[in-house]
């Protein structure tokens, strides 16, 4: 599922995912909503528009929509070692206390 | 019938503490116990001088003999009393060869010093720390016929077993100035007379060697003023102050490794502190449970999740900032690095635990043949040379990572420092999660341990200990744990959120390492054998039992006045029958006024202690014998009648017992 967008030269976030036809502009996103991403993007397929300076014209939502976007190719590009550590955290415990 | 003591010091060396010897005291030792030869064996030395001044005064045979450390043991090397130069020659060639504390010399330079070891008496340390190995024995081979051990028990053990050599027990003792009590460890042999000769040829015969003058291995010697008791159950009885406290506490003073239970010492009347005796004899346990959760929190005590949203917050608005400003960029925020965030560093971890399983699957002799059914030497080196090359990779560009990141670092505080541009704070996503997850993952753990289960359940001779989780139910249990003046109560209101009650724990002034503690409480009870918790009576029982569980790790049992503790416990069964089990193995001696034992326990050997004046001297004695018997008698030979002891000590008087007898006893019949 798709959760950063690039539509009307300008970036795009979703907000709620039991809303997929709401998007909000990228610079209205806050800590709350990059909080829900991160987790979305921990758990889940997480999928987003490449950056392309050409298509968002709006300077302000070029510089918002690179950031975002490189923190999340490399969280999700290390994905597989992070869910391996999540995994395996506190698993002894886990298991001895079940 | 000689007795013997083949291990004496009377000279300190680098293998033991310092002392000053006393000449007198090894006599007064000698006279007092009988004994008809001792051995002079100090560690790795022989003093000549002092020897002969020793046979001079001493009324008993004396050896020359040295105790050798022998490849990392003790073996004891006795000589006849004679040629004593050539003996003193070998020594010291030992003493060159021994100057350091855990310094030894080999079998081979034994035989080098001592060609001739079959003119010797050795006796090894066999059931004696530090005990001499077997492979040592095996060289030794037929030149050791006996060995030293340290308990009675043992001593029994090596006579019943075929295999084993014949024991020996000697007191390995420093004699010095003002001694009050002596040991009476020491070993009868069937000998004609006091040669090393006779003396061996006794040692090649278990049959002919003993614990007591006339009754084999029934009985020993248990104090130096030559009371006997059985090596089984013995009873002590007798009125107030006749020394029968006296006479336990003389032979938990000369014997080793004695478990003994003191007057009251067992009593359980406060219901709170058994419950803590309880809780503290099995805090390992405890500890054992609850490893895995210290370890959780240890780490999650380090989690600060309000800081990092303030992170993410600080990020996302710095980020917003700084493209609303996108205008009005400078040239320093105008360069590409103004912003750049710094490379993630990879974690090597998993590798290397992969590398480490690798190797172990490569070096496993035990299971060689299931591994290489499944995986082929060939791919296990493969697989571990291919891991090695990524873990060195990885570990390679984190380096460069790691460089990049700090010059990048520089730069970016040199731009800033100049531009008036927000900049955006940086923000490690991973981490940020990985702590959620632990917080998360942190709870859930608490909630599960929280709820009531049964851990840990033992049974103890028709008792049952239970140790079951539970909450804690308020700030002032959390008060009682500690075991100090702290407040709780702010902390306990975030009882039910694990992760903010440990932040409210680190405001109460407790250690971080004990903040596990307090997080759930693990109970003990102790039922009884229908379920319910112990009763007042119960308890000392329990305790009694407990106590004396782990009595056969020990050599001697000793137990005063039980009844002191409880009532009528003799006529427990179950006490009974573990005293009598115990017996078994190992010495028991029970001190009691209670009237029920001399019918109940029925012990194999019976003392009676008294006490009389005579003319403004107070007199102590102490008869003994088999509770069958007639007369009891005492060192000295003077006896008693063992009815008049029963009449005495348990029914209040013959008077008393046959009005009893006739008005109760007879009427019940009736």
């Amino acid at each position: 599922m798709k959760y950063l967008k690039i539509s009307e030269n300008k970036g795009h976030f979703l907000k709620d995912k039991n809303q997929p036809e709401n998007w909000t502009e990228i610079d209205q996103i806050e800590k709350d909503d990059l909080l829900k991403l991160l987790d979305i993007a921990s758990n889940e397929v997480f999928e987003f528009d490449l950056y392309d300076e050409d298509i968002i014209g709006n300077k302000a939502h070029q510089i918002i929509y690179k950031h975002l976007s490189e923190k999340f190719t490399t969280f999700i590009a290390n994905k597989d070692r992070f869910k391996d550590e999540a995994d395996n955290i506190y698993k002894d415990a886990i298991e001895k206390y079940q | 019938m000689k007795k013997i003591d083949l291990h004496i010091h009377t000279v300190p060396s680098i293998s033991d503490a310092n002392f000053f010897f006393s000449l007198n005291s090894l006599k007064e030792y000698v006279v007092r116990l009988n004994i008809d030869c001792i051995a002079i064996t100090n560690h790795n030395l022989f003093d000549k001088t002092q020897f002969e001044e020793i046979c001079q005064e001493l009324p008993a045979k004396v050896f020359p003999g040295i105790e050798i450390d022998l490849e990392s043991g003790h073996i004891l090397l006795i000589s006849e009393n004679e040629d004593l130069e050539d003996f003193n020659t070998k020594c010291k060639l030992v003493s060159s060869l021994i100057t350091k504390k855990d310094d030894w010399i080999t079998y081979e330079q034994l035989i080098e010093i001592f060609p001739l070891l079959d003119k010797y008496l050795l006796i090894p340390h066999y059931d004696k720390k530090p005990n001499i190995k077997e492979e040592t024995l095996t060289k030794l081979g037929k030149n050791i016929v006996a060995g030293e051990v340290t308990s009675l028990r043992k001593f029994k053990a090596c006579i019943a077993e075929k295999d084993k050599l014949t024991p020996v027990i000697f007191s390995d003792c420093r004699f010095i100035e003002g001694m009050t009590d002596f040991p009476t460890r020491q070993t009868y042999i069937d000998a004609e007379d006091s040669t090393l000769v006779a003396i061996k040829g006794c040692l090649f015969d278990k049959a002919k060697v003993f614990l007591s003058k006339e009754e084999g291995n029934e009985l020993f010697q248990a104090t130096d003023e030559g009371v006997m008791m059985s090596t089984g159950l013995n009873v002590i009885i007798g009125g107030r102050s006749t020394g029968k406290t006296h006479t336990l506490d003389k032979i938990s003073r000369s014997f080793e490794n004695i478990k003994y239970l003191k007057q009251f010492a067992l009593l359980q009347n406060d219901h709170e502190k058994f419950k803590e005796l309880v809780t503290t004899r099995h805090s390992l346990l405890s500890e054992n449970y609850l490893k895995e959760l210290k370890d959780v929190v240890y780490e999650i005590n380090e989690i600060d999740i309000r800081s990092n949203n303030i992170e993410v917050e600080k990020y996302i608005e710095s980020l917003k900032k700084y493209a609303s400003e996108s205008d009005k960029l400078d040239s320093f925020s105008k360069c590409k690095l103004y912003n750049e965030s710094n490379f993630e560093i990879d974690d090597l971890d998993n590798i290397k635990k992969l590398i480490k399983a690798t190797e172990l699957l490569l070096d496993n002799k035990e299971y060689r043949d299931v591994i290489d059914k499944h995986v082929p030497l060939t791919s296990l080196k493969s697989l571990i040379i291919e891991l090695i090359k990524t873990h060195n990779e990885i570990y390679q560009k984190n380096l460069m990572k790691n460089w990049t990141n700090d010059l990048l670092n520089r730069i970016k505080e040199d731009l800033r420092f100049r531009s008036s541009t927000t900049a955006i704070d940086d923000v490690d996503f991973s981490k940020i999660m990985l702590e959620k997850i632990k917080v998360s993952k942190f709870r859930s753990i608490v909630k599960t341990l929280q709820k009531e289960q049964i851990i840990d359940s033992k049974e103890i001779r028709g008792f049952k200990v239970v140790a079951k989780t539970k909450k804690y139910t308020g700030a002032s249990q959390l008060k009682a744990k500690s075991k100090r003046q702290l407040t709780f109560s702010e902390a306990f209101n975030n009882y039910e959120d694990p992760y903010k009650f440990l932040i409210a724990l680190k405001n109460v002034g407790i250690e971080e390492t004990d903040f596990y503690k307090y997080i759930v409480d693990i109970e003990y009870k102790t039922l009884n054998k229908h379920g319910f918790e112990v009763s007042g009576g119960e308890r000392s029982e329990f305790n009694l039992l407990h106590e004396i569980s782990d009595a056969l790790k020990h050599d001697i049992l000793l137990i005063d006045e039980p009844e002191s503790s409880f009532d009528n416990i003799f006529l427990k069964n179950e006490v009974n029958e573990l005293i009598k089990e115990i017996s078994k193995e190992i010495p028991v001696i029970v001190v009691t006024h209670n009237s029920t034992i001399g019918a109940s326990i029925k012990p194999d050997y019976l003392l009676y202690t008294q006490k009389s004046i005579n003319e403004d001297e107070v007199i102590y004695k102490i008869y003994y014998g088999h509770p069958t018997s007639k007369i009891l008698k005492n060192s000295k030979d003077e006896e008693i009648m063992n009815l008049d002891i029963l009449f005495d000590c348990l029914e209040a008087g013959k008077e008393a017992y046959y009005e009893r007898k006739e008005r109760t006893y007879e009427i019940l019949k009736n």
